[in-house]
Order: C-alpha cells, then structure tokens, then sequence
C-alpha cells in the first residue's frame, strides 16, 4: 500500500501541477505535501523493511535492504529540495528572471523526475529499471536547460547525449543479463530475485561483458571519471535544487543499479571481477577530480567534482567489500545529506551575488551569515574532517582495502588530502575578506535556509548516534556486496 | 529461396550498411533515409518474428516500432531539416578515407578472439550476431565522428537499432510488452532530442557541435 501511495501521490503532483492555470503558491503546496506524503510511506516502508526484510507489493514491485536506504535518501533530499524550491523559485520570479510557466514547468518535471527515481527503486525488473532511469534523463533534460541560456541549451544537450548513450550501453549489457532466462522463464517475469536464484549455469564470460557493459551505462549516470563530462556542465547550468536532486539523489539511484548487477555477476564468476573494475573506476574517480579541483573557478563546477570523488570513495568501498560495504553505503547517506547542504548553500550565493565563477563571491559570512556558517559546516562535513561522519567512513573504507589494496588506499588518501586543500583554498577566497558593497547583506526568506539547517541537525545526529534501525538495515544490505 | 537464416543474415547485412553509409553521406536528408531503411529492415524482422510464433502482442510492436521509427522520426527529422535549411551536416571529425579504415578496424575487432565467445548466444548464425556487435561499434563512432548536432542524434537512434538487432539476432528480446514500452521511451527520446536541437538553432544559431562552445567560456 505504501508505495501504491508514494507512485499515486506523484502522479497526482505531476497532474495537479499541469492543471494549475495561475498562482505559483499552489505548486509550492502541492509539492510540500507531495513530498511529506512521500517521506511518511518511505519511513513506513523502511521500518517494514527492517523488520521483515523486504517490504512486497506484488512480484514486481518490492524493497530490499539497499532499495529502503536509497528511498530514505530520495524521499529526505527530494523533501529538502521542493522546500527550498518554494524559497528559492520565489526570489526569482519577484526578480523576473522567471515567469508563472517556467515555475510550471518545474514543478511538473520535478515530479516526474521523482517518481522515475522511486519507480527504478521499487521495481524488481531490470528493463523497468532501465526505463526508469531513462525517464530521469528525459525529464531532466529540460531542468537543466531551465534558464533557457545558450550554455544551459549545450549543457542538457551534451548530458542527453552522453546519458543516452551510456544508458543505451547498459541496456545491451541488461538484455545479455536476461540470457540467464533464456529457455527457462517468460522474459517480462525476470526479476532481480529470479536472477541471483538462477545463477548457475551462466556463461562467465557472458556474465563479465554483460557487468562491464551495465557498469560503463549506469556508471555514466553515476558520473565515474572517464564518463563524467557531463557532470560538471550539467551541475553548473541547471537550478540549485534539481542540481541537489542530481547529486544527492540520481547518484544513488544509478548506483543501486549497478550493484543489484554485481550481485548476479559476483555468483557468476566471483567477486574478485566487479570489485577489481570498481576499485580501479573509484580510484580515477578520486584522483582526476583532486587536480581539477584545485584549479576549479566555478564554486557550482567545484561541488560536481566533488559528487564525482565521492562516488569514486563509495566504489572503492563496495571494491574492497566487507567492512569497506558497510562504510559504504553509510557514505551514501552521509553524502547525500552533506551535498545537499552545500549544494543548496551555493543556491543562496547565487541568489545573492547572481554568479557562480570563485572570483566574483568574496565576504559571503558576513553578506549571508547563515549560508556561511550552513555552507562552512557542509565544507568541513564533505571533506572527511572528524567528527562529522564522512570521517569514519572513508577511515572505515580506506582500512578495509590497506591490506589487499595498500598502494590504492595511498594514493587516494594523498588525493583526498589534495582535495582538501583545493577545497578550502577556494572557500577561503570566497567567505573570507570584504563583502562587496553593492550587495545587501541578508537571507532571501525562511525557505531558503530552514530546510538547509535541518539537513546540518540530521548530519550532525547520524555522524554521533546511528539509530538501531538503521545500523541494523545498512548492516543486512552490506551483507550482499 | 533464400533459408530464414540467411534472411536473418541478409537483413544483419542491410543494418550493418546502412550504419557504414551513414558515416558516408554528407547530406542529413540522405542521413534520414538511411535511418529509415535501417529502421524498416527492423521492424520487418519483428514483423516476421510475429507471424512466425503467432503472437498478436509482437505484432503490435513491430506496428509500433514502424510508425515511431519509420514514420514520426523521420518527420521529425525532415521538419527540422526543412526548418533550419540543415541540407548539409558539418563535417566528420576524421575524413572519409580514415572513416572508412576506422570503421574496418571496428569490424574487425568484433570479429576478432575478443567477441568471439559471443557466439555462444546465437551458434547458428555467429557470424550475423558479430557483424551487428561491429554494427553497434559503428554506430557508437558515428555519434563521436560526427559533428553535426542530428547527426548525433541519429548515431544513438542507430545504436539502438543495432541493439535491437542484437538482441533479436541473439534470441534474448525483452518481452514484447516491454518492446512497446522500449519503443515508446524512443518516441519521447525522440521528441525531446528535436525541441532540443530547434532549441539550439534558435539560440546558438549552429547545428554544429564543434560551434557549441558557450560552456568553455565560463
């Protein structure tokens, strides 16, 4: 039932919102209520999850272990991002960088682009994956080019273009997955189940071309250096709280997907091959967006490198396995939550400076001190500093891999600290010094900073006490990978 | 006559052709037929696969799979062109002599030990299912080789008929509900690509890709 209610209740947001003939409070409304509908049945759902072990609509449409802890993820990011949407869409239209269609626009494909990413969760066969995450690209092609700018334009069509093709790549590598049913089941009954329990028999070498092909097209997605191009233009055009969605959400939607196919491929031909492809995709993952960052001029360009390391750390993690898997899927969490802090942080620079190059922002802590200290949190959260979780994460996934992977674990601990040099580097100019005088200090309203705060409370609490629930479900998924 | 085998070879052959002349032609309306034929060859064979085993549903999708990609595509495609007076692309990053060494080498390399085992999926007709793997290669080089932005756009239409082909040739199809579903997400993929692409005429002035150069400024 609960997820009949999440599907239903975005639908029902994506007609709603296409109905709305004029006042652009109505679609702050119903994207409130949709989103805090989503996240009640999401909460419903996990804690079934946890004590049962999956959460079964039908044979077609269930949560697992991993599947409940990236819903919770999509359902938190997605409620903080249609919150700040309400703040930041605001400031915009009074400012008539937008009009009442444009608003319109938004929150129709906002919708959809969250019930594609609880479909691809919440559905047990493969090509409905697919279709799913290929629906994420199409309804956020147009999100990215929202501004209508020429560079946002070459922008969505450069991500349409890699995604699509990646996507395509990864959907030759799902259909030579079905091969394991071929003579033994009705191809639209396969199900991520049916595979792990059918296993045996499959090709080894069908088995690694079909994990390398799926791990290239939802590695696309996920934004693993080399097929990460995308990434940083798509980030630097498209609005703040769909960038937010993008990174903290879409990420581990893809992600998901590629490990629901290692599972399959690691009892096909052990689990030495996908681990091995995930350490040496973290590893370049980690260390290509370390230079680059140091030499970043684009604060939103910045944060998109950042979203590329830190899938890079996650598939190390899920390549050492073990310990390295449970530290994972916490970064996950961590990540999500930390990101989308300071994504939407760099939402609230934006509004106020109207500009997105390092140079330009200067005296941030005292032109928005709210978004500063929010954005400085975030900053030290992101970077691993202690006490903050992402610390013990990526001290967890780093020991986890020191014995079998010692070279590996060096050189992206060097990378890490490169990082984070770059990283405060650029912080440093930007929230230090004189503000500039022809800006007025001051928070645009409430909704630009409230959701923000309660991310940094939720960051702080998890990194100190893990709730049982949630140890207990993260430890159950790790068990698989 | 010819066996069902070698028509299953003979349109494998078609698909593969079309692919190597689309690197080929310089006009996109030349592009666009090329495209047509290759998608015509593919819902035949859906269409044929149909009657073969009886199955009404398969049917539909070859209907289906024929007015999306024979029909709406192209008319999407022909509009644009007509449009924006889009009557010849940009050129190929590499010239026509390198396009065509390069395109050799792809299809020996599907050939070659490394694909090889591939076979395994389809033994009475390994050759057919090796030259659409080296079909699927091409395809992948004309989305990079080209420049223009249709171009690009038909290069991944291309992939995923040599997809399909693939898997029709392997025997490993989705089910025919999902193919409607498939075939639909092309139909949207289709339409979002062509407001894209007037999108970019109408505020970057070029077709071109190699002239999409807004985000380096920044």
């Amino acid at each position: 039932m609960a997820l009949i209610i999440i599907i239903g209740t975005l639908l029902i947001a994506v007609i709603l919102s296409f109905l709305v003939k004029k006042g652009s409070e109505l679609f702050s409304k119903i994207a409130l209520t949709a989103s805090v509908v989503e996240l009640l049945a999401t909460l419903f759902v996990f804690n079934d999850v946890a004590h049962n072990g999956s959460y079964v609509l039908n044979s077609y449409l269930s949560v697992d272990y991993l599947g409940a802890i990236v819903m919770l993820i999509v359902a938190v990011v997605g409620l903080s991002s249609s919150w700040y949407s309400v703040g930041s869409l605001k400031v915009e239209t009074e400012h008539g960088y937008i009009g009442f269609h444009r608003v319109k626009q938004f929150f129709v494909l906002l919708h959809l682009f969250m019930l594609a990413m609880f479909f691809a969760i919440i559905t047990t066969n493969p090509i409905l994956m697919w279709i799913s995450i290929e629906v994420t690209t199409l309804s956020t092609a147009f999100l990215i080019s929202f501004y209508g700018k020429p560079s946002a334009i070459e922008a969505a069509w450069k991500y349409l273009i890699i995604n699509s093709l990646g996507l395509l790549i990864g959907f030759l590598g799902t259909l030579l997955f079905s091969y394991l049913a071929t003579d033994k089941l009705n191809y639209g009954l396969l199900t991520w189940g049916w595979m792990v329990n059918n296993v045996s028999g499959f090709d080894p070498f069908i088995a690694k071309v079909a994990f390398i092909f799926v791990f290239i097209g939802y590695g696309t997605k996920v934004g693993f250096v080399p097929m990460h191009t995308w990434r940083p233009d798509a980030y630097s055009k498209a609005p703040v709280p769909i960038v937010t969605l993008l990174s903290g959400s879409l990420l581990n939607v893809a992600f998901l997907a590629i490990l629901r196919f290692k599972v399959v491929t690691d009892l096909a031909v052990g689990p030495a091959f996908s681990g091995k492809l995930l350490i040496f995709f973290g590893l370049v993952s980690i260390v290509v967006p370390a230079f680059i960052m140091f030499t970043q001029k684009n604060y939103k360009r910045l944060l998109a490198y950042s979203s590329i390391e830190h899938a890079g750390i996650m598939a190390l993690g899920f390549g050492f396995g073990g310990i390295g898997a449970f530290a994972a899927i916490l970064h996950m969490l961590y990540h999500s939550l930390a990101k989308s802090i300071l994504f939407l942080s760099s939402g609230n620079i934006f509004l106020k400076y109207g500009s997105t190059k390092i140079e330009k922002i200067t005296g941030v802590l005292k032109t928005l001190p709210r978004t500063g200290i929010l954005f400085l949190i975030g900053f030290i959260m992101i970077t691993g500093m202690p006490p903050f979780g992402i610390f013990l994460t990526e001290f967890s996934i780093m020991m986890s891999g020191i014995k079998s992977y010692p070279l590996v674990v060096a050189i992206a601990i060097l990378s890490l600290a490169l990082i984070f040099v770059g990283f405060l580097k650029h912080v440093v100019a930007m929230f230090f010094g004189e503000p500039q005088k022809e800006i007025t200090p001051g928070e645009a309203n409430a909704n630009t900073f409230v959701p923000i705060i309660l991310l940094v409370v939720m960051v702080v609490v998890l990194s100190f006490y893990l709730p049982n629930i949630l140890k207990s479900i993260i430890t159950s998924a790790s068990l698989m990978y | 006559m010819f066996t069902q085998l070698q028509i299953i070879f003979l349109s494998g052959a078609i698909i593969f052709l079309t692919t190597i002349f689309m690197h080929l032609v310089h006009k996109n309306s030349s592009l666009v037929s090329l495209y047509r034929v290759q998608s015509f060859v593919i819902s035949a064979l859906i269409l044929g696969s149909a009657i073969e085993i009886s199955s009404i549903l398969l049917m539909y999708v070859a209907i289906w799979m024929f007015a999306v990609k024979v029909i709406v595509a192209p008319y999407f495609f022909n509009k644009s062109i007509k449009h924006y007076q889009l009557k010849f692309t940009s050129s190929t990053y590499l010239n026509t002599p390198l396009t065509v060494l390069v395109a050799a080498l792809l299809t020996g390399f599907a050939y070659s030990h490394y694909f090889e085992p591939l076979t395994i999926l389809a033994k009475e007709n390994g050759s057919g299912l090796l030259l659409s793997v080296a079909t699927i290669l091409i395809s992948i080089f004309l989305i990079i080789n080209r420049k223009g932005t249709l171009s690009q756009m038909v290069g991944i239409l291309s992939l995923e008929n040599a997809i399909v082909s693939f898997a029709f040739l392997s025997g490993l199809e989705a089910a025919p509900s999902m193919q409607l579903g498939i075939t639909f997400d092309i139909l949207v993929w289709i339409i979002i690509a062509s407001v894209f692409i007037n999108m970019i005429q109408n505020k970057i002035g070029t077709a071109d890709s190699t002239l999409l150069n807004n985000l380096k400024e920044e």
